[in-house]
């Protein structure tokens, strides 16, 4: 019975490396799950066919202009009231006035000297506000 | 003296099974193999200051039907790593939306500080190419931020 105190201990005192590579296979697949790659978002919008003339009533056009300064100036169909607003005013402005007129299209004219993202803002604004009728053009005259 | 079992019983000592130690070397072999010769078709981002909007949406398309047009700040328009004149992007889309069957997307990456007739004519020029989806590149812009500016 003495000779019990000798017997060798049956846990190995290495760490187990079996298992190394299934930790390793975790970790590639945490990192190929949680990698994202940005920047393939943005505005969706659909360009007309070439040729394709479309004539609508002035009654169902909402003219927003937008000027260098980034001041949108927005007039309802022929009447001669201009309206000057921030670009994130568009927004309520579309949704008061589709309440009211269903079939309304927007008609966004840009200042040719204007900058990209003051365009963007009121496309911004106007999906937010769920437009879809959006015609963009650029300020003549 | 007899020999056992006439000699021909004994073992090998070579196991009779395949080392499966070694699978995971194979399996990360395999993997940096393809890691390494997969090319994936994405030209190189141009320096832009990106617009921003709260609308982002992600484009629903695979990336290989995604066709970048870059804008930078002074005009200059890039197609995939190269320069193009203004009135070359009608013939330039034209046989690439061909190609694509009509699935491609452009996506019109422009700086914000554009000047808005530079965008217009690159409009023209893709209604000329007869590219129907177009998208304009945005960030994503938190509401918390806007109220702040």
């Amino acid at each position: 019975m003495a000779v019990m105190g000798k017997k060798k201990s049956k846990v190995s005192d290495e760490v187990p490396s079996s298992s190394m590579a299934d930790i390793a296979f975790l970790l590639l697949i945490f990192f190929l799950v949680t990698t994202t790659f940005p920047k393939d978002a943005g505005l969706a919008i659909v360009l007309p066919e070439q040729g394709e003339d479309v004539q609508v009533s002035q009654r169902n056009i909402l003219h927003i202009v937008i000027q260098p300064s980034g001041i949108v100036d927005v007039k309802r169909g022929e009447s001669p009231q201009v309206q000057q607003v921030s670009p994130q005013d568009i927004e309520s402005i579309w949704r008061q006035d589709v309440a009211a007129n269903e079939n309304l299209i927007a008609a966004v004219k840009t200042h040719p000297d204007a900058p990209y993202r003051f365009m963007v803002d009121v496309l911004d604004a106007l999906h937010t506000a769920g437009a879809e009728r959006i015609s963009l053009q650029i300020l003549e005259g | 003296m007899p020999i056992k079992s006439g000699g021909f019983s004994r073992k090998s000592k070579t196991s009779s099974e395949v080392p499966s130690s070694s699978m995971a070397d194979i399996a990360f072999l395999l993997l940096i193999f393809f890691m390494v010769s997969t090319v994936f078709q994405k030209d190189r981002d141009r320096p832009i200051e990106w617009p921003e909007a709260e609308a982002t949406q992600k484009i629903d398309e695979k990336i290989k039907n995604i066709l970048n047009i870059w804008v930078e700040r002074n005009g200059d328009i890039f197609i995939n790593d190269r320069p193009y004149a203004m009135t070359d992007v009608a013939t330039t889309i034209g046989p690439l939306y061909a190609a694509s069957d009509r699935a491609l997307v452009i996506s019109i990456r422009s700086d914000r500080e554009v000047r808005y007739s530079t965008i217009d004519l690159l409009q023209q020029q893709l209604v000329a190419a007869g590219v129907m989806r177009v998208v304009f590149a945005t960030e994503l812009e938190q509401r918390m931020a806007r109220e702040r500016r």
